[in-house]
């Protein structure tokens, strides 16, 4: 049965990458198309902390952390480098390897759950404090200035493969932000298929069982927290490329954003936090305009309602409703 | 011979409690061992040691004459050692067929996976089930999927904790049968205190009491033997009330 | 000379530990009662700020606005969402982080769209007096007393009212307790009001040094959460000796080298404490400890 269904959705999301890619450069004003490039960051953001958390069951509260270090290895590595191609690896790595080490010294040290969402989101507010002190000539990797408060506002855009001089025009990068969130979400799905991506579950399921079996416990979910890791890296990077980085990215809120995001998509899916991503993002958006809401009112009052009433996320309870609605019609 | 399973010595402490004052025994290959005793005569820190959960103070664990003390709970599980803990320990979002095939681990090929699975659920009668959501299941069918899941990758020794607790007298029974047909193809330690399922499966009896063993024979010697009809009187141990 | 360093030294980690130990005790209470991990704790202090600097402002003694009216509002706002957030998760240990994680968004939010994103602020009220050539603000040791007498007041309260008698039980053994005619719901709301009280009367204590503005609970709640969590089960001694070691790790690397790097080599102690006692420090020393 599975079998069946995973090309069909592989096949959908491709189908649906490629209409965005094709259409929305068209539609959208270039504003707005920027707009549309940060809500697919915001996404691949998402679907990084839906494999950590929804299927590792890992209460990472500090996936901000690695959505900042990867824009900000991007931005530091792209002013250094000059072809800014080179700095992607380097976005992606990054991130990767400081999960390694907190993942290792977490789950190896067998640190348990409140722990951990304690320690994640201290990292990540310490490196907000951080970045934040890091104003003045003294703070700067290379050629490039940390800016303290004020981020880093040459960020440079992606440039094409090969060509310094010529940078990706907004339907580049759009395009590229696409491809890479259908990218992840097909890698999310391969892993999730395969045998380690089931003992993943398994072990969110019940860890001790899973170690009883003779799984290592603490291998598979440093493997998964760092996947986590290197994808919201790349979100940083696609993030750096329409706005710039700077600390907010390390902020409370862009952590406390990501657990909405889940939380209302459902934990163990893929595309409903994607989708909690884009539709709270355009929310978010829409509610900046009005001056007497604040975005961090609507999100919090989303998460808490979320948590109170329907547990499951909003888009499965959602769903579930319409689906007994279409199927009773169906009977009749 | 070299034993199975043997302990040198064992003993664990607490602050200024030992919980296991130097275990020494040895189970050999093939054999159906009941370790017994009152509450807090040891059994279960043991059996925590025995499987990976607590590390040892003192002491030594033997697999096949490797010094294993000291091994986390897979790496004891990876020698082929299956384990099954006294309230069932299960993967409750996943299916019975899935939760079997997971304790296939070394099986890397999915389709004999499937296969060697639904095998052991038709030898444990519980097939009917394989795709149901664990979660959903009775009690008894619980216990029942774990045994499956402890026996599914043919482990050298099965130590069960305790699997008698909560059962009815008539299900001990059945227990205690489906356990002497384990024992025609694995080597099993069995952690218990009920006195009628020891009697009706054991073969070798340990006994502990206050963390050492008290005496280790027959069932028959066992329970004609007079320091454990007092330890299980409760003319040592007051708290002790006889189940069977 | 040498001596003038070491007790300004000595007075700036006394300084710290008691802040540490000031905002962190209202979310120890909660923890170590409920095992509720307050995630809006942050805001519950910055509430108190604002309760504070309101009233004062509104033309009341500047004392009473920080000891009276901050603890009490909070208090109020505490036992609202008790009733509303926390009594229907209760047992759910992540759920409630996460909801609490939301009316901290939320809270964070009303603030800024009545009062705006500005900091406001009032000076210590107190002076500064001079330790040999250095010279240190008297309200920091003020914080230092009121942190003790913080302290003191709680464990009096735990220790020598009946209801601190019903709390400790509560604490020990709900089912127990309840079974005594105890009603563990409102043990619980009291509880939480309580908690909350005492991180809006912190929040206004600090408010002179920090600054006051929405978000200025973030500052805060990474601290006190992982203070609490090391501290573990036992609150008081939790908390005290919890703040007592990090406050001075995080005090001494600031005195070293940067605030950053204080809290750096603060979440690292933290991280190894974890490892070596997983159940905090109480978890294993002082366990009969309130």
């Amino acid at each position: 049965m599975n079998g069946i269904r995973l090309p069909i959705e592989l096949t959908a999301a491709s189908v649906v990458t490629i209409a965005a890619i094709l259409i929305l450069p068209h539609v959208l004003e270039l504003f707005a198309l920027i707009n549309a490039t940060v809500y697919v960051s915001m996404a691949v953001l998402a679907l990084s902390l839906a494999l950590v958390w929804g299927f590792g069951g890992i209460l990472c509260f500090g996936q901000a952390t690695f959505f900042g270090l990867g824009g900000y290895a991007y931005a530091v590595a792209a002013i250094n480098f000059g072809d800014t191609v080179y700095a992607v690896p380097v976005a992606i790595a990054v991130p990767a390897l400081v999960a390694a080490a907190l993942g290792y010294v977490m789950f190896y040290g067998r640190i348990s759950d409140v722990y951990i969402g304690a320690i994640t989101l201290t990292l990540t507010l310490i490196l907000f404090n951080f970045v934040n002190s890091t104003s003045g000539d003294q703070w700067r990797i290379g050629a490039a200035p940390l800016g303290g408060f004020n981020g880093i506002p040459s960020t440079p855009p992606l440039n094409m493969p090969g060509d310094p001089g010529n940078p990706l025009p907004p339907e580049w990068i759009f395009a590229v932000a696409m491809l890479s969130l259908l990218i992840c979400y097909i890698i999310a799905k391969l892993i999730l298929r395969a045998r380690f991506g089931r003992v993943i579950v398994a072990i969110r399921e019940n860890e001790r069982r899973a170690e009883l079996l003779g799984y290592d416990v603490r291998a598979y979910k440093l493997g998964i927290f760092v996947i986590g890791g290197a994808m919201a890296g790349l979100s940083g990077l696609l993030f750096a490329n329409c706005v710039f980085v700077s600390p907010t990215m390390f902020s409370l809120f862009y952590s406390g954003q990501i657990i909405v995001w889940v939380m209302v998509g459902g934990l163990s899916t893929l595309v409903g936090p994607v989708i909690g991503a884009i539709l709270l993002n355009l929310l978010t958006t829409w509610a900046g305009t009005l001056p007497e809401i604040n975005p961090s009112l609507i999100l919090g009052a989303i998460l808490a309602l979320a948590v109170l009433v329907m547990p499951r996320g909003i888009l499965p309870s959602l769903a579930t409703v319409l689906g007994r609605f279409r199927g009773a019609r169906g009977m009749t | 011979m070299t034993a199975l399973l043997a302990t040198e010595h064992l003993t664990m402490r607490f602050g200024g409690v030992v919980a296991v004052d130097d275990v020494s025994l040895a189970v050999a290959d093939g054999e159906l061992r009941c370790l017994i005793g009152p509450n807090g005569a040891g059994k279960s820190t043991l059996f925590k040691c025995l499987t990976g959960q607590i590390k040892p103070s003192a002491g030594r664990i033997l697999w096949r004459g490797q010094d294993i003390t000291g091994l986390n709970s897979f790496e004891i599980a990876r020698l082929g050692v299956g384990i099954k803990t006294q309230v069932p320990s299960l993967f409750d979002g996943l299916t019975v067929l899935e939760s079997v095939r997971l304790a296939l681990r070394r099986q890397a090929r999915e389709r004999v996976a499937r296969v060697q699975a639904l095998a052991t659920l038709e030898r444990l009668g519980i097939v009917e089930l394989a795709q149901h959501l664990v979660v959903l299941l009775a009690h008894g069918q619980r216990q029942l999927v774990e045994l499956a899941m402890v026996v599914a990758p043919e482990p050298d020794l099965i130590i069960l904790d305790e699997p008698t607790a909560g059962m009815s007298a008539e299900e001990t029974t059945r227990a205690a049968r489906v356990i002497r047909a384990l024992n025609a193809a694995h080597t099993i330690i069995v952690v218990e205190h009920d006195m009628q399922f020891i009697r009706a499966i054991a073969k070798t009896v340990t006994v502990l009491h206050q963390g050492r063993v008290l005496i280790e024979d027959d069932v028959a010697s066992v329970l004609a033997d007079r320091r454990v009809q007092d330890v299980y009187l409760g003319k040592t141990d007051v708290s002790w009330q006889v189940v069977a | 000379m040498a001596l003038d360093i070491v007790f300004a030294v000595g007075f700036q980690v006394l300084s710290g530990v008691a802040t540490l130990l000031i905002t962190s005790l209202g979310l120890a209470i909660i923890f170590g009662m409920m095992r509720v991990i307050n995630l809006a704790h942050g805001e519950f202090l910055m509430l108190g700020a604002y309760a504070a600097i309101l009233s004062a402002r509104a033309g009341l003694n500047i004392w009473i606005a920080m000891l009276v009216v901050a603890p009490l509002a909070v208090g109020g706002i505490g036992l609202i969402i008790e009733r509303l957030i926390i009594r229907q998760l209760y047992g759910r240990m992540v759920d409630t982080m996460l909801a609490t994680w939301g009316l901290s968004l939320a809270l964070i939010g009303a603030v800024t769209m009545i009062f705006g994103n500005t900091v406001a602020g009032f000076s210590a009220p107190l002076g500064s007096f001079a330790i040999g050539s250095f010279t240190a603000s008297a309200y920091a040791l003020f914080l230092i007393v009121a942190a003790v007498i913080l302290l003191g007041g709680v464990w009096a309260i735990l220790r020598f009212t009946p209801a601190g008698l019903i709390a400790r039980g509560t604490m020990q053994n709900a089912e127990m307790a309840s079974a005594l005619g105890v009603s563990p719901d409102r043990v619980y709301a009291v509880t939480f009001a309580a908690g909350s009280a005492v991180s809006g009367l912190a929040g206004a204590l600090i408010a002179p040094f920090s600054g006051v503005v929405p978000t200025m609970g973030a500052a805060f709640i990474a601290k006190s959460f992982i203070t609490v969590i090391t501290g573990g089960a036992a609150m008081l001694a939790g908390t005290f000796s919890a703040s007592g070691l990090l406050g001075t790790v995080a005090t001494l690397g600031t005195f070293a080298t940067t605030p950053v790097f204080g809290e750096v080599m603060m979440l690292a102690v933290a991280i190894v404490l974890l490892r070596l006692l997983p159940q905090g420090i109480t978890g294993r020393f002082f366990r009969r400890a309130l």
